[in-house]
């Protein structure tokens, strides 16, 4: 269904003029094709489905209610990333203050590091829960950057779009997440990265 | 070294592909000649491989949604919503910008300026007529109205004794047989009248401040004026002569001269 009505030369561009005119069709076609993309980029924010999956609701219901504002000639996966984005930090503002998250997440200091004694690293599970919790220690934009960068494969160009930034802002404070990223894993790995 | 330190920022950008062709050209022929800087790259590759052990997570947390049911889903929340809440209006989107957070600073400011303004004006102008008065008040000893009261007395009593005197003194040292015409001029008539309107004046302040010898000379004048004015048409000669026997047997004059500079002297 999705795929007739875009290879019958319905630009996204048309699909949003449809839903300001409150066309369901075209609404559930926009939530399907941008839906993995925002899931993405809250899932990484905060490595939890239900979070993620209300970030997507929440998404396309503010995508709904402010299309209006979306201009032509505006990047429409920017603009909703956008809106995701500040829903991701309103979000974590709200629901996980400081002592919260520390009594929510594991203690780092509790992880079975068993992959120590494994043959590859990085191929453990842990290590993507070690990795997990350091990118929580992230100041917001750079675990943001970090994100974006790495899990929603997004460039430079697109993530400064987003954030509303310089496009040096995003290449120095993703410089930034990776260093502060190395410090904070390396004492987990046993070894300097 | 300076060239380590200058090309160590863009690494990260390097290994992202992130960089122009040549900056990268750059960077690569650095590393072909910089063992430190290649470990350097290395650790870091390292790291961003580490961070991929994330994509098996999100992987796994992907394959559990179901994306074909979710728009359906959303979709229904979002058009059961907007039922209960009608679109907004333009009068709603209006308010909606009217009323925005970034703006609250500038309403605070206009509110503010309101109000101590209008404060200002309530205290300039809440007692206009008392302002004035604070403003116009000059002290003054208590008895000060009194006494310029009684000074206004004098002057115009001494004014009213001067003024009859040269009128009588002209009466009198005219000859007896032109007397008649002279109070039957214009300039005597006009005269005589002025006079009697201004004992009619000075009258409630003689007897205000209890000028009792003065205001009996004035009375004494006064009615000789009336008289005069009164029976001026049909005055014979004797009858004049007879008046202005009467001006002298009286010292008129002289009371009038003594009263003056007994008022002179009391100058207050």
């Amino acid at each position: 269904m999705i795929k007739e009505r875009l290879d019958g030369n319905e630009d996204i561009h048309t699909l949003v003029e449809k839903v300001k005119k409150g066309d369901r069709e075209a609404f559930m076609t926009v939530t399907s094709l941008y839906q993995k993309k925002v899931f993405l980029l809250a899932f990484s924010f905060f490595h939890n489905k239900e979070d993620a999956l209300d970030i997507v609701q929440e998404t396309f219901l503010r995508l709904f209610q402010k299309v209006n504002s979306f201009r032509k000639g505006q990047n429409f996966q920017n603009w909703l990333l956008q809106v995701a984005k500040n829903l991701c930090i309103d979000y974590h503002r709200k629901n996980y203050s400081r002592s919260r998250e520390y009594d929510r997440e594991k203690p780092i200091e509790e992880m079975n590091l068993a992959f120590q004694n494994r043959g590859d690293p990085y191929l453990s599970s842990d290590l993507s829960d070690i990795f997990s919790a350091c990118l929580k220690k992230l100041a917001t934009k750079q675990r943001l950057i970090f994100a974006m960068k790495h899990y929603n494969q997004l460039e430079y160009q697109e993530i400064a779009q987003i954030l509303g930034i310089s496009l040096g802002t995003v290449k120095s404070l993703h410089f930034k997440a990776v260093q502060n990223m190395r410090g904070l894993v390396a004492p987990y790995l046993g070894r300097q990265l | 070294m300076t060239d380590c330190k200058k090309l160590k920022k863009d690494f990260v950008a390097f290994l992202c592909h992130e960089l122009d062709e040549d900056k990268s050209k750059l960077i690569q022929s650095h590393l072909d000649t910089c063992p430190v800087c290649k470990r350097e790259v290395a650790r870091l590759e390292e790291l961003i491989k580490g961070a991929d052990s994330l994509k098996t997570d999100i992987q796994e947390a992907m394959e559990a949604v179901n994306w074909e049911e979710l728009p359906r889903k959303i979709a229904e929340n979002v058009f059961r919503q907007e039922s209960s809440s009608p679109r907004e209006s333009w009068l709603r989107r209006l308010s909606t910008f009217l009323f925005q957070p970034r703006l609250r600073p500038i309403y605070a400011g206009l509110l503010l300026g309101i109000l101590v303004g209008s404060l200002a004006t309530y205290f300039v102008l809440r007692h206009p007529h008392l302002k004035e008065a604070t403003s116009a008040q000059i002290v003054v000893p208590a008895n000060f109205l009194e006494r310029m009261e009684l000074e206004t007395a004098r002057r115009e009593t001494l004014d009213y004794l001067e003024k009859s005197q040269y009128l009588l003194l002209d009466f009198v040292q005219s000859p007896s047989e032109k007397s008649a015409e002279f109070w039957q001029s214009e300039f005597a008539s006009q005269k005589a009248r002025e006079l009697l309107a201004k004992k009619k004046y000075i009258n409630p302040q003689l007897d205000k401040y209890q000028m009792a010898k003065a205001k009996m000379i004035c009375d004494q004048i006064e009615w000789l004026f009336y008289e005069l004015s009164q029976i001026s048409v049909s005055l014979s000669a004797e009858e004049v002569k007879k008046i202005q026997k009467l001006i002298e047997d009286k010292q008129i004059l002289l009371k009038i001269d003594l009263l003056k500079r007994e008022l002179g002297k009391s100058e207050v």
